[in-house]
């Protein structure tokens, strides 16, 4: 009994020496990175592992609506066009090239194109998906991307119990005139519509797997593809692999074999991943704590994003010029630097640094710091200045501890901000639409869909589903329709500068206060550092990997 | 005990009904919309669309009667979020994980947790004692995300001796999760039979036992731990359900495929149809957990094997 009870205790005691040391021996760091220096050459082993941070909710191009399944699908699928990534201009992918004549777009399919079950690709393929996308019965959340085609909307909106759908389907402007050509009639000029395509919602499906398996043809078994790499494992929430295709039409400059997957939603397991070498990339995401100790290695990757962080402000509760007074008093570096963390940008508009046009804004009327002299003395020149804000944020990490460092700005001015956090999904529907009036001022942010400032700055029109500041000028209104038929891009970025101006110029309305431009954070090992990018779109493109030695 | 065995699952029929018309009121009651997961307003057409396709646009009674229908014939519907996959698939694909690490996590707090605190009862107030008591109080105050942190960071990225950060696949693998999740029933474990087992040393039939010149070992085997485990049999019930479905910390911490974690993000991300099929699931375990806790009892102490007959 003694001498048995003492080895368990022995044993015992380890654990807990275990555990005794890690508690006092916190704060060394380690920096094992994933592999060795690159040298440029081309490793024998051309296999990745990529740390992906969510489980994708559904890999059907109709229904997938975020960052992770987009990028699964932009690997394993073949788009109509796919975005330079860094000019963002449309580049000819499965479509080799198209025209537009007034509100008609003419796609020329290649006769390359193959589906992973033998099928070629065909224009037919397109029409299908994208009908099947709009249709009523699909109930896609996506289906107003598509919303700019003729007719869509009418044959969306149509109640199954009700109407006769497929003679508003008829009506849709989407028609494949032979196999390879694919014609799309637009209800106004859109010039932005051929990069829209590059969305994952413009890709096609394999008619025959959707029609066989329903709701399960996106499992690795079923799934048809028509891209560089295959879905070779989805184990749901655990692991998603994808693996080279070799019968991909342009298969012989692909030199990643595989991409294996773990999916690791948490970012601290995440970074302890990569530094335990199980990961080369870390899409994940840093959290703040570690993004100072990471920053300083050299698989530390910061890439721009095409989005805002915003403080909207309700036109009807706080009046113009302590709008402007509350867009000034805003330290954006400060918070950068102190609390976000990641590099973002200061933001000195709502139109993001980085899209086409960005060039022709005048964005020098606010500054990246606060001038609180300047807001002092606008805030004078208000009488019925609302020195009560009442400040909504959500409760994910981080922004409520921006509302704090605001509202320390704001009392600066002698303005008291009472916080109220809420819950996300409470939160969306709280703030709108139809915009709540006992909101003063709420936290919010906006990320683009397709490379066209159009997306965002329809966002301030009157009749914006996302607008939740009560701004409504009709001549905003009447410009935002002048850009939406205007094919000329340099007219047309004309007319954003305009219209930009008129929220955070001189004379600009201030329906909301620009924060940051976001940042996309990643972790590299330095193998494949060099060709695995992401883009504004925080897309990346695997066919382009290689990994070195 | 048959009898008392068939009431007992006559009763879980009310018991899942009251539950799920429970958690079907409160999950309309609170706001949010299941369809709206960014800050992208839903369109009208949209939002009908998608009322439509799940039932949503009918009357709330409507709505619970097709649901009930569901529970009985074994079909918890479509999940709202997670387009591609039904509350089946998700159990069926997730569950069996989280009984593996419930139950390997359940198993270290048992084969660790019981020694230790018989230990700390036969040498109370002396060293052995003291140390024992120090780890169950480290492992009820330290929270299992903490350990679980710690370990990753010592285990597999600064000494790297040969376990995994994350992932379910390996028994490699599934070390440092079980022991991150058993830690507190551990610590519990530990304290719990150290108190028990100290207040039965004292009992008359103890001190008999050892007059008739019974051995030691036989004493605190046969009539000591038997009779010092009865209340760890009651916390047993309610703790294995607890670590089955608690632990949503661990899973998301160790990338583990379990269960755990979509009982949470469901009710974040208002996609009722999994929260209700999860509770469901859960309201069964405990039920369950609870029966068998009771059977238990009998065969520790006859006595109330004789009271229920």
């Amino acid at each position: 009994m003694r001498t048995r009870s003492s080895i368990v205790l022995a044993a015992l005691l380890v654990a807990v020496a275990a555990l005794v040391a890690a508690g006092c021996g916190g704060g060394s760091s380690s920096s094992s990175s994933g592999s060795g220096g690159g040298s440029g050459k081309l490793a024998a082993d051309q296999t990745i592992t990529i740390a992906w941070g969510s489980e994708p909710p559904s890999l059907d191009p109709g229904l997938a609506t975020d960052t992770t399944s987009a990028n699964v699908l932009l690997n394993i699928m073949d788009p109509l066009v796919k975005l330079d990534p860094k000019t963002l201009k449309p580049l000819p992918s499965l479509a080799q090239s198209w025209d537009q004549k007034g509100n008609t777009v003419t796609f020329h399919l290649r006769k390359d194109g193959k589906w992973t079950n033998g099928q070629p690709v065909t224009a037919n393929d397109f029409a299908y998906s994208w009908l099947r996308t709009i249709s009523p019965q699909l109930g896609a959340d996506y289906a107003y991307q598509f919303f700019g085609i003729k007719g869509a909307e009418a044959y969306n909106s149509c109640d199954p119990k009700k109407q006769d759908c497929n003679a508003m389907k008829s009506k849709v402007g989407i028609s494949a005139p032979d196999k390879y050509t694919l014609k799309v009639q637009l209800t106004s000029a859109q010039p932005w519509f051929i990069q829209q395509v590059a969305h994952t919602s413009f890709l096609a499906v394999n008619r025959q797997a959707v029609e066989r398996w329903g709701d399960k043809w996106t499992e690795p078994s079923h799934i048809v593809t028509d891209g560089p790499f295959k879905l070779a494992v989805w184990k749901h929430d655990a692991e998603i692999d994808l693996a080279k295709w070799s019968g991909w039409r342009n298969a012989k400059d692909v030199k990643l074999q595989r991409a294996n997957g773990k999916i690791i939603t948490d970012g601290t397991t995440a970074v302890q991943s990569f530094d335990a070498g199980e990961v080369q990339v870390n899409t994940t995401g840093i959290p703040p704590s570690d993004i100072p100790r990471e920053k300083t290695q050299d698989t530390y990757q910061n890439y721009p994003a095409l989005g805002t962080y915003y403080y909207g402000l309700n036109v009807k509760n706080v009046p113009l010029q302590e709008r402007k007074a509350l867009a000034f008093a805003i330290d954006r570096k400060s918070i950068i630097d102190h609390i976000a963390q990641a590099d973002q940008v200061p933001a000195t508009s709502f139109t993001p640094k980085g899209i086409p046009g960005f060039s022709d804004i005048k964005t020098d009327y606010l500054q990246p710091t606060a001038d609180v002299s300047k807001a002092k003395s606008l805030l004078g020149k208000t009488p019925n200045a609302n020195k009560n804000i009442t400040l909504f944020v959500n409760d994910a990490p981080g922004h409520k501890e921006i509302a704090i460092a605001v509202q320390s700005q704001w009392k600066k001015l002698g303005i008291n901000t009472t916080i109220k956090v809420m819950e996300w999904a409470q939160y969306l529907q709280f703030l709108g639409p139809p915009p709540n009036q006992a909101v003063d001022a709420y936290r919010n942010g906006w990320i683009g869909d397709f490379v066209d400032d159009i997306n965002f700055l329809q966002l301030w029109t009157c009749k914006s589903g996302n607008n939740n500041s009560n701004y409504c000028d009709p001549k905003y209104d009447a410009l935002v329709k002048k850009a939406e038929n205007t094919t000329d891009n340099a007219a047309r970025y004309k007319i954003y500068a305009q219209l930009e101006n008129m929220l955070t110029g001189p004379n600009g309305a201030f329906p909301f206060v620009p924060v940051y431009w976001y940042t996309y954070v990643t972790q590299e090992a330095t193998s494949v550092k060099d060709s695995f990018n992401v883009n504004l779109l925080d897309q990346f493109d695997l066919s382009k990997v290689r990994v070195t030695s | 005990m048959t009898k008392f065995i068939i009431r007992r699952l006559l009763w879980t029929i009310p018991v899942l009904l009251l539950v799920v018309l429970f958690t079907f009121l409160m999950m309309r009651q609170i706001k949010g919309n299941p369809f709206r997961k960014t800050e992208r307003a839903v369109p009208a057409s949209i939002q009908r669309n998608l009322d439509r396709k799940f039932h949503l646009d009918q009357p709330w009674y409507v709505q619970y009667g097709e649901y009930v229908k569901g529970v009985f014939t074994a079909d918890l519907g479509p999940s709202l979020v997670l387009r591609n996959q039904s509350v089946n698939d998700i159990v069926k694909s997730h569950f069996p994980v989280s009984l593996e690490l419930g139950a390997l996590a359940f198993l270290f707090a048992i084969v660790v947790g019981i020694p230790l605190g018989v230990l700390a009862a036969l040498r109370a107030n002396k060293p052995t004692d003291y140390v024992a008591m120090l780890v169950a109080n480290i492992g009820f105050a330290v929270p299992s995300f903490l350990v679980a942190t710690l370990l990753i960071y010592y285990c597999s990225v600064k000494w790297n001796i040969g376990l995994p950060t994350s992932g379910w696949s390996t028994w490699q693998s599934k070390i440092l999760p079980s022991i991150a999740l058993g830690f507190l029933p551990m610590a519990y474990f530990a304290r719990l039979v150290r108190g028990t087992m100290l207040e039965t040393l004292q009992q008359d039939y103890v001190r008999t036992a050892r007059a008739k010149g019974l051995r030691w070992r036989r004493v605190v085997g046969l009539h000591v731990l038997r009779n010092s485990l009865i209340p760890v049999v009651t916390a047993a019930g309610p703790l294995l359900g607890g670590v089955i479905t608690g632990s949503f910390i661990i899973e998301s911490i160790f990338a583990i495929p379990g269960i755990g974690r979509y009982y949470v993000n469901s009710v974040t991300a208002r996609d009722y149809s999994v929260t209700m099929g999860l509770t469901i699931l859960y309201a069964v375990i405990v039920i369950f957990a609870n029966l068998v806790v009771d059977i238990l009892y009998g065969f520790l102490d006859p006595r109330t094997r004789e009271a229920r007959a």
